[in-house]
């Protein structure tokens, strides 16, 4: 069980001083087992929200509690060992480093046919992958494919994954939905999507719209629906010059 | 034949547990140790005494020469003048490497001028490895010159290590390539303390078709420094390539000047160049697999110098 208490993210504004709370006071428990999504407009505080509970964005206020533990200042290694895994929006790229290798960190296995057995069942990457170059010649959607691999190779009790769907096929969306809820039934792991994909919004058990750090909404999808369609959580609410703009991209 | 230490530094520069098999030349303190030649490997001591020179055979496949130095001996700076003829259509593996043990403060040294001339469609992958140890204070200084003649259709593929423990090197590389031939060289360097590494490199395409790669993976630890010059010049229609990245831990220093020098309307020459830090999303991912920040640093620096 993951519990978010009174959570706050607080930076320094840019200009004028002061301070701006990109976290504001979000509270909320994540059960077992169970698959969420996370939307809301760009730049609502969603990505840092799931860095907060991954550790790569610190806690400035309230507290992150994992299964009964106080995580909010513990390291991102720490948290990894206790069970949570993070699937990066735009993932790191190396240079030396392969598909192959980054398993055997994740996972601390180096036979052959045990990495084979991975790759299979994770299914979403083909095994001529293993050997390539996790680096700049990767596509962004085959860098997600093995950024999504390596997180259900870990087994994690928490698995993130923030934008999923950016740069995969349309063709792949759907198989790779399917995948997250088999694997999360399978192992009991909770999951947290980061998506304005309605392919992940729709397997949801419950979703969390999220607006300016706070959590407006958290239900199921049908009565998520009218928020999601009112202008105020459109994503391009601050250009938008009315529905009848020939512009509207809803 | 082979003691503790000249085993270990034959393990690190040469991969060698014993006594390789085929043909190889093992130099020790500045005196030959042992050499072996097969039906198709000639090795020689040159007129001057200075080096060997070492003849393949044309059409001789699967073939490899190994040809490490060792020193351990206090003072000793130690030169050699080593030639590769390599015969047209063979394809053979080269593996030469310098270890220096330095057990006093006398310092110890070692340059090596390699020359390849390598015939027409013939093929040879030339690795070197270059590593320094012991608890000494003495200077270990090694300066490797490497020049590559690439005749029609030929291809070299080098792999230039300094694993550490080098406190001075000036490594040069040179290559004139002919038409339809290949070069492929990676240079990895890492340097620590107050160490000094300069590399200066020159590629020559002079025939139609002639292409090169250039790849060049620096480490700088503690306050060492590194200055890379790497340069291809075009004489015909033809294709060049520079990647040289660097990476800065502690208060190391890096100065990279690729150059790319077109002398052909045809010539296609590019280069692409990186200093900075280890990248932060890099270890936060690592990190985010489990392991340690220290674990993290070392694991991206081991696959940047693979």
């Amino acid at each position: 069980m993951l519990e978010l208490k009174d959570l706050y993210f607080t930076v320094e504004r840019s200009e004028g001083g002061g301070t701006r709370n990109i976290i504001d006071g979000i509270n909320f428990v994540f059960q077992d087992g169970k698959f969420y999504a996370i939307t809301g407009p760009n730049g609502s505080g969603k990505t840092t929200l799931a860095k907060q509970i991954m550790g790569i964005n610190p806690v400035s206020g309230g507290a992150i509690i994992f299964n009964g533990t106080d995580i909010s200042a513990v390291s991102i290694s720490e948290r990894a060992k206790a069970g949570i895994a993070y699937s990066f929006q735009q993932p790191a790229r190396f240079k030396g480093i392969t598909f192959r290798d980054l398993l055997s960190i994740a996972t601390g296995v180096e036979d052959e046919h045990k990495i084979l057995e991975i790759v299979r069942r994770v299914g979403i990457c083909p095994l001529s992958f293993l050997d390539k170059e996790v680096d700049a010649k990767l596509s962004g959607g085959e860098i997600k494919k093995i950024e999504l691999a390596i997180t259900l190779a870990v087994n994690p009790k928490l698995a993130i994954y923030d934008e999923p769907d950016t740069g995969i096929d349309l063709w792949t969306i759907g198989p790779m939905v399917n995948l997250l809820k088999k694997e999360m039934t399978l192992r009991e792991m909770t999951t947290i999507v980061v998506s304005h994909n309605r392919s992940f919004l729709e397997a949801a058990d419950v979703i969390l719209i999220i607006d300016s750090g706070k959590i407006v909404y958290s239900g199921d999808l049908e009565g998520a629906l009218p928020l999601l369609e009112d202008l105020s959580v459109c994503t391009y609410r601050n250009t938008c010059e009315g529905v009848h703009d020939a512009e509207c991209f809803r | 034949m082979l003691n503790a230490l000249d085993k270990s530094l034959l393990r690190t520069v040469a991969d060698l547990e014993e006594i390789p098999k085929g043909a190889y030349n093992i130099r020790k303190n500045g005196k030959l140790l042992g050499r072996q030649v097969s039906a198709n490997i000639d090795i020689e001591t040159n007129e001057e005494g200075t080096g060997i020179i070492v003849t393949i055979k044309p059409g001789t496949k699967n073939e490899s020469v190994h040809i490490p130095v060792i020193l351990s001996q206090a003072g000793l700076f130690d030169v050699v003048y080593n030639s590769f003829i390599i015969g047209d259509d063979a394809d053979v593996v080269i593996v030469a490497g310098c270890g220096i043990h330095c057990g006093t403060s006398e310092p110890e040294g070692h340059a090596g001028i390699h020359e390849f001339k390598v015939g027409k469609r013939a093929k040879v992958t030339y690795v070197e490895k270059h590593y320094a140890s012991g608890e000494g204070t003495g200077k270990r200084t090694l300066n490797p010159t490497t020049k590559v003649f690439l005749d029609e259709g030929a291809q070299a593929e080098m792999e230039l290590t300094q694993i550490g423990g080098v406190d001075d090197t000036t490594r040069v590389n040179e290559a004139e390539l002919e038409v339809g031939s290949l070069l492929l060289i990676t240079e990895r360097v890492m340097t620590d303390g107050e160490q000094s590494a300069v590399s200066t490199n020159n590629i020559v395409l002079k025939g139609a078709g002639s292409r090169a790669n250039m790849i060049s993976r620096s480490v700088m630890k503690g306050n060492s420094r590194q200055v890379l010059y790497a340069a291809i010049e075009a004489r015909n229609k033809s294709f060049g390539h520079i990647e040289c990245d660097a990476i800065i831990m502690d208060n190391g220093t890096n100065e990279t000047m690729p150059a790319l020098k077109a002398f052909h309307p045809d010539a296609e020459l590019t280069h692409e160049a990186s200093i900075g830090k280890i990248a932060s999303d890099q270890l936060t991912k690592l990190m985010s697999l489990g392991l340690e920040y220290d674990q993290a640093v070392n694991r991206i620096i081991q696959g940047f110098l693979k």
